[in-house]
Formats: structure tokens, sequence, C-alpha cells
């Protein structure tokens, strides 16, 4: 039995949008980024909202969005920043599985929290993978053409599935921006490389995101890190997650397209649960990092 | 093998080895990254072995450092009682010195006070040991390079080095696999692959690997298959 195909027409492409599903995790030692969407509640809730395998490939737009439209009846589902979703120039909410329509553009506005939203649509997406993942692989140089990037004349088709009965997410389970945002951290391989004094200052003051940020990192800009000793780090593993100490003293914060190895300080490691959270600063949010002990 | 534990987060094992570049200790690095994976537990997200250092990524959720860190040592106790043989694969990489392809090439050249053709004597005259894969999918990380090879990398990098780059950098040299910037010196081209994800093998190099270069000239470059 098929059902019928629904192509996506990218109008626009928006700043920077990527299909994404959980990443390649396993070829680190060739140097291949992890890759994958960077805030997964977010990802995870828009499949479950479109009644998509929680793997099913999806959208990732960062900042501004792109403008869709929309070759047949299919249903998609938006979460994750708040990028003011319109279809066809009327707002529409985030959070619920939408219905959208022959001919429907979907398009999006101002940027009222977060950095990255996520956009689901039901069904099979036509597109391969690459090593393993559907997410771009990031290889050193962004290519307009490469697989998984977003550009001007992009098209996607799916097959579509039958309906299913409209889901939400309540808004406590919504995502949440503090500023300054609380990220927690676990003292890293070369934490003890600083002395309790810069160590103190770290964890006192704020940082701000910079512009030059995206998938591969964060860079931050705040009170710099100096280091007594010249001892330099013999070129080792880093991963998503990895705050490195860079030559000016600020941090970098690494997100999932980041290089496998690195070899600046590894001063303090994101835990896991609050990669999310770091996904969704954009550039001129603060931060304050708090040091938590590893459960063993 | 007696390596040093420590915390990497909390998704990660860091095993440190004695901190030098020497091949005798890459190759124990090499040893248990290998050993690790032939056991194929379920709970290990990837291995990630480098030149004096192995990182072990694990799934948050299913384990912990600290049941990690004993299952690894587990490990490392029985490898020591295993007669250790090891095997390393030689790969020969042709490479287009100079001109168009090498444009730092002359520059070093007067900065070391060596002529050109002996830089490329240099550089083919021995095999380099792939000490780790990095930066980049499918680039490896050779060396250790002679003395008088051995050049800092550029002030400012360039914007953009061309696919198939063989460049300097301190004792090392390595090969961009696809388009990037980046600061190595460029002393030539290689017109093979060295990243093909679509391929059933997508990456040249292994760690462990040693890399034989040999010159080739532009025609047999441009005409390579």
């Amino acid at each position: 039995m098929s059902y019928p195909f629904i192509q996506l027409t990218f109008l626009k492409s928006g700043l920077f949008t990527t299909i994404q599903d959980p990443g390649r995790r396993h070829l680190g030692g060739f140097g291949v980024p992890a890759g994958g969407w960077l805030d997964e509640k977010s990802a995870l809730q828009a499949n479950w909202l479109a009644g998509n395998h929680p793997y099913t490939p999806l959208l990732e737009i960062t900042i501004q969005g792109p403008k869709i439209r929309f070759s047949g009846s299919v249903q998609i589902a938006i979460t994750g920043a708040d990028i003011s979703p319109k279809l066809n120039e009327q707002p529409v909410p985030r959070y619920q599985t939408i219905r959208v329509s022959q001919g429907d553009v979907l398009s999006f506005g101002r940027l009222n929290q977060g950095c990255r939203a996520y956009l689901a649509i039901r069904g099979k997406w036509k597109v391969e993978k690459e090593l393993g993942s559907y997410s771009l692989l990031f290889r050193g140089k962004i290519q307009p053409t490469q697989r998984g990037f977003i550009n001007n004349n992009s098209q996607i088709l799916i097959e579509s599935k039958p309906s299913i009965q409209q889901r939400n997410i309540e808004p406590k389970d919504q995502l949440v921006i503090n500023n300054p945002q609380t990220i927690r951290v676990l003292p890293g391989p070369e934490f003890d490389w600083f002395s309790r004094e810069e160590i103190g200052q770290f964890f006192s003051y704020h940082y701000q995101l910079s512009t030059d940020s995206n998938r591969m990192g964060c860079r931050l800009e705040g009170h710099p890190l100096t280091r007594d000793s010249g001892v330099e780090l013999i070129s080792s593993g880093v991963i998503p997650g990895t705050v490195q100490i860079v030559n000016n003293g600020q941090p970098v914060i690494l997100l999932a397209d980041a290089q496998t190895t690195g070899g600046y300080p590894r001063f303090v490691n994101v835990m896991s649960e609050d990669m999310d959270k770091v996904a969704q600063l954009k550039p001129g949010d603060k931060l304050r990092f708090q040091l938590v002990p590893l459960v063993k | 093998m007696n390596p040093t534990f420590l915390p990497f987060g909390d998704r990660a094992v860091l095993i440190n080895f004695p901190q030098e570049i020497d091949e005798t200790i890459n190759q124990q690095v090499i040893l248990l990254s290998q050993k690790i994976e032939d056991q194929h537990w379920p709970e290990i997200e990837t291995l990630i072995p480098a030149y004096c250092s192995l990182t072990v990524c694990f799934h948050f959720r299913k384990t912990t450092y600290a049941k990690m860190k004993e299952k690894i040592a587990d490990l490392i106790s029985q490898i020591e009682t295993e007669s250790v043989t090891s095997f390393n694969r030689i790969v020969k990489v042709p490479v287009c010195y100079g001109g168009r392809y090498g444009p730092d090439l002359e520059e070093i050249s007067q900065q070391k006070e060596l002529s050109e053709s002996e830089i490329i004597r240099l550089h083919t005259g021995q095999d380099f040991r792939v000490y780790m894969l990095g930066f980049l999918p499918g680039f490896a990380y050779m060396g250790k390079l002679p003395e008088a090879l051995q050049v800092s990398r550029k002030q400012t990098p360039r914007l953009k080095v061309a696919a198939g780059s063989v460049g300097l950098a301190g004792f090392q040299t390595g090969i961009y696999p696809s388009e990037a910037p980046g600061g190595w010196q460029i002393i030539g081209r290689t017109p093979l692959e060295l990243f093909s994800p679509e391929k059933e093998t997508p990456f040249l190099f292994q760690p462990g690997d040693l890399v034989r270069f040999y010159a080739i000239e532009e025609a047999d470059f441009r005409s390579w298959e």
C-alpha cells in the first residue's frame, strides 16, 4: 500500500537549515564529527507530535526560518525556538500537530526565544543516509549543494502516511529559556592546569555567546582564564560538551559538528542533560557555569 | 600497559598513556582501542585513539564512568599476559610536489636553505606513521618529520585548502581529505581520495598505518584515475 508523495519546495532556505537525526557517533576515531540534532528533547518532541519514529529525519532551523511550499496535505509539528511560525501568513501554534494543505506556505518571522527550532513532517522522507545517518556530514566546509543542507533550490520528497489524532505538548514540557542560563559542568581532564583563583573566577562571572558560534561550537566572551604552566597538550580526543580554553583564554563549548581531537586544555565538560540548553543559546545570550561532582 | 584513567564528562573515559609522541606508546593506544572494539560492548559509542591517549565514549544513560573504567581495567590486565604482535599496513601515496599544487614549497626551501628536490627527497625518503585521525573526516596525523622539514603553521591560516593537499606542521605531515580552511604549510597534492563516505571502506588511512610518499609529475596527477 502506498500513500501520496508530498513535495516540499524551499522558496527561502533560512539562515542555516539542515536535515538532522541522532547523528553518527561511531566514527570518532576516523575524525568524523558526531553530527545530529543539537536539542535532542525538542527534536524528539517534534517527531512524536508528527506521529513519526523518533529517529525520522527532521529540519533544524537556526535563528531565521525557511519559507516552504507544500504540494499536498500532510501533518507537521514545530518545537524548540520560537521563530514566529506562520502558515499562509497567519500565526500557527508550536508544540502541536498541525495539518497543512496543498499549496500552503509555511514561513517564519521574528525570533522570540531560543536559537533552534525543529520541524517534523509526518511520513517517510525520501532522503539518503551518509555513513549511517541522515544528518548533514560536516567535513571542514559546508558546500551549499551537499546532502542534508537546505539551499534556496532545495526540494524534499516525503511519502505521506495515514493521519493521526492531533497531539499536544503541555506548556510545562515546552522550551524554557532563562537569561542568564545556568549550565552544569563536570571537571575536565585538564581542570587542574588552572589555579584555584582562576577556577573561582570562571564560576563567578557570566559569559556571553559570541556571534561566530555555529554547530561546531559556542564561542564565549567573558573573563579570560590564564594558566601558569606553559605545558602544551598533545592532541587528544574531544567530545560534544567539552569546554576548551583557547589561546586568548576564552572558553569554547564544543557541539555536535566539532572536530574529534584537539590540543587546547579540556577545562570542564557540560553535563549531557544540559546540552539541549546549550543548543538554544543564541549570540548575545548570557550563561553561567555551575560545577557539579561526577556521580559514580 | 599501565595507563591512567580520568573522567571525561559524564559520557567518556580518558585513558592517558605516558604523554609523549612515541611509536611504542602509540602502538599500545591502538592495540587497546582494537581490543575494546573487539568486545562489541553495546554501551560504547565511539573510541578516539590519539597520540598517547584513548577516549572511550559511552552512552550516558546505559552505564557510568566507574563501571566503564572497571571493565576496561579488567581487559587491560588480560592483554598484559598475551603476546603482543603488531602489524602495520603500508600505504603508498603519490604526490605532485611544488608549483600550483604545493604553494609553500618554495618558501620552505628558502627558509630551510634546502633545495626543493632535497625537501622532496626527505619527504619521500622514509615511512611515516599514522599516529591518529582527527581534525577532518579521514585526516591522518603522520610523523615524525626529520628536523629539516619541521616548520611552524602559517601565521594566517588559508580560508581554503584544496582536497588532497599535503601539508607540514611542526613534526607532523598530513593530507587534507576535503576542502577546508587550514594553517598547514602545503608542499604538494595527491590525486588519491582519502575520504569517500559512499564507499564500503570510506577511509584510506587507519591509525598505525605506515605511509610511503612518492613523487609524481603534474601530467600523471592530471590523468590519475
